[in-house]
């Protein structure tokens, strides 16, 4: 007969354990912002700052209905939008197996790493121009400069992971006498992917803190566009509207994303060590 | 066959140059079960690792039915001491790990491992995650990983140091039953004198660094062992004197080795 018995019982992971109602931390969060919206409120009331400069919370919010009546707001976001995944899917494709091989191999890293060290610090701002002259104004310089910031992030973290995995796992690759393709496939990559989802977090932050900046010089639409062209309008509720938008994709995306990521990878395997 | 002869290991670090194994000489049989015994640091994992062709030998060669090996080769499977398995791959995906390497398709790969899983009585667990399973559980699962690719010999490295006595106990059970079952050679490396006693046909007891074979105690008894009688008492009380002593140089150097380095 067989033993089966012999080791404790299995739990299941207890993750499924939402709570209802107001939690303490979220009322903590939540009281905070509302406090925030109330000074900016008394701010404009008191007359602290020029009307014309600083708007109050309600013409923000009229704001937000003029640009969802016209179609602007969608219209620039979904530009934005779609420039960033363009960025961000291309630094993955190009970042992953340009990590992976950094990591696997130290003569690519002796050779590839000074270079890398070199350019990394370039802030993605000052390629504008160059990008400008390269592709012109409009999407595929913006996108250019997305990917050129976002890549090394991706590119440093896979590398991380693989320099980091378990030469354990590389033995039972080798006694099996796994094929290099499979030993990548289902190997290397999944044993990196904790490092893997943050470097494309990390890219995914950069590239939408960047966006604005490109949008606002090498373009005509694009939620920097909208916030660069209220300007002459001297329309600052339009302003702060693009700046409110781009806050909640960036925290929808950053948060709501990536954590189903992990939840379906990582945290299945039970790879997630920390970030409580 | 498995044929070991004049085996050396050196390692080279940035202070010293350090013997790990000196002169190995070991014929092992087909279907033989041996275990390797020694105080810790005297190189039998290293060994082990250089039999599974994961490390090279300074010198000396080793040869599996007169053919001379180097490397890791499909008639060879391993058991590591932490398990080893892949967390993002369910234990059905783990056991199956070796088919796939050796391009069987999905099918007779899935076939394979149900039927491993149900010899080490894990079928239920086949879609779970290695991380949702105790150790004793991963390591029936890593032995079904290796059984699977029906290796001509097993080489296990501590196999159960890490797990408790009762899921120990266990476990050899189950190991000597799936070995009576399927006839493999099993190269066993503990530094625990009942287990060696228990499981093996021979003991291949070593000396403290540099790593050589003092002596091989012969285990002619039959199985099932009871460890109580005191037939099997004698024979504790035979290797624990063997080793003893290799048990106390072994403790000398590490100490040694403490105040060189302090």
């Amino acid at each position: 007969m067989s033993i089966a018995q012999t080791g404790p019982a299995v739990a299941l992971p207890q993750r499924r354990r939402r709570r209802r109602g107001l939690s303490r931390d979220t009322m903590l969060g939540g009281g905070t912002i509302i406090a925030f919206i109330l000074v900016w409120e008394a701010v404009y009331r008191l007359g602290l700052m020029p009307t014309w400069a600083f708007p109050s919370p309600w013409k923000v919010v009229l704001a937000f209905a003029e640009l969802i009546e016209d179609g602007r707001l969608l219209e620039n976001t979904g530009a934005s939008v779609l420039r960033q995944l363009c960025g961000v899917v291309l630094a993955a494709v190009a970042g992953i197996p340009v990590g992976l091989v950094l990591g696997a191999s130290s003569t690519i890293r002796a050779a590839l790493l000074p270079l890398f060290r070199l350019i990394y610090p370039i802030p993605g701002i000052a390629w504008i121009p160059l990008a400008i002259l390269w592709f012109g104004i409009g999407f595929k310089s913006t996108v250019f400069v997305i990917f050129f910031s976002g890549i090394w992030s991706v590119i440093f973290n896979t590398m991380t992971g693989v320099q980091t995995l378990s030469g354990q796992y590389t033995d039972v690759a080798r006694v099996y006498g796994a094929s290099r393709w499979l030993y990548t496939r289902r190997v290397l990559i999944p044993g990196s992917l904790p490092f893997i989802i943050t470097g494309l977090r990390l890219t995914y932050g950069v590239g939408w803190r960047v966006i604005v900046g490109a949008e606002m010089i090498s373009s005509i639409t694009g939620l920097g566009f909208l916030i660069d062209d209220a300007r002459w309008q001297l329309r600052p509720d339009v302003m702060i509207c693009g700046m409110i938008t781009i806050a909640m994709i960036g925290w929808v995306s950053e948060n709501w994303f990536f954590d189903w990521v992990e939840r379906r990878t990582v945290e299945r395997w039970g790879m997630k060590t920390s970030n409580a | 066959m498995l044929r070991v002869e004049g085996l050396h290991k050196r390692y080279v670090t940035d202070e010293a140059e350090v013997t790990a194994l000196t002169d190995i000489r070991l014929d092992i049989a087909d279907g033989e079960f041996v275990s390797l015994l020694g105080p810790s640091g005297c190189g039998k994992s290293t060994l082990l690792k250089i039999m599974a062709g994961l490390i090279p030998a300074s010198s000396g060669s080793m040869a599996i039915q007169g053919k001379e090996v180097r490397g890791p080769g499909p008639e060879r499977a391993m058991v590591f001491q932490d398990y080893a398995l892949f967390p993002w791959m369910t234990v059905l995906d783990n056991v199956g790990f070796g088919l796939e390497a050796r391009g069987v398709g999905k099918a007779k790969r899935t076939g394979t491992a149900m039927e491993l899983l149900h010899a080490v009585g894990l079928q239920e667990f086949a879609g779970r995650f290695p991380h949702h399973l105790s150790g004793g559980m991963k390591q029936r699962v890593s032995i079904a990983r290796a059984f699977a690719v029906d290796p001509a010999i097993l080489l296990m490295d501590e196999p159960f140091g890490a797990l408790d006595a009762q899921t120990r106990q266990g476990l050899q059970d189950e190991l000597l039953r799936i070995w009576t079952a399927r006839r493999k050679t099993v190269v066993f490396v503990t530094h625990s004198i009942e287990e060696a006693i228990y499981l093996s046909d021979r003991i291949v007891v070593m000396t403290a660094r540099p790593g050589r074979i003092k002596t091989i105690i012969t285990l002619p008894e039959p199985r099932p062992r009871d460890m109580a009688t005191s037939e099997m008492s004698a024979r504790q009380r035979e290797v624990r004197a063997v080793l003893g002593e290799e048990i106390s140089r072994a403790a000398a150097l590490e100490q040694a080795d403490m105040m060189a380095a302090g």
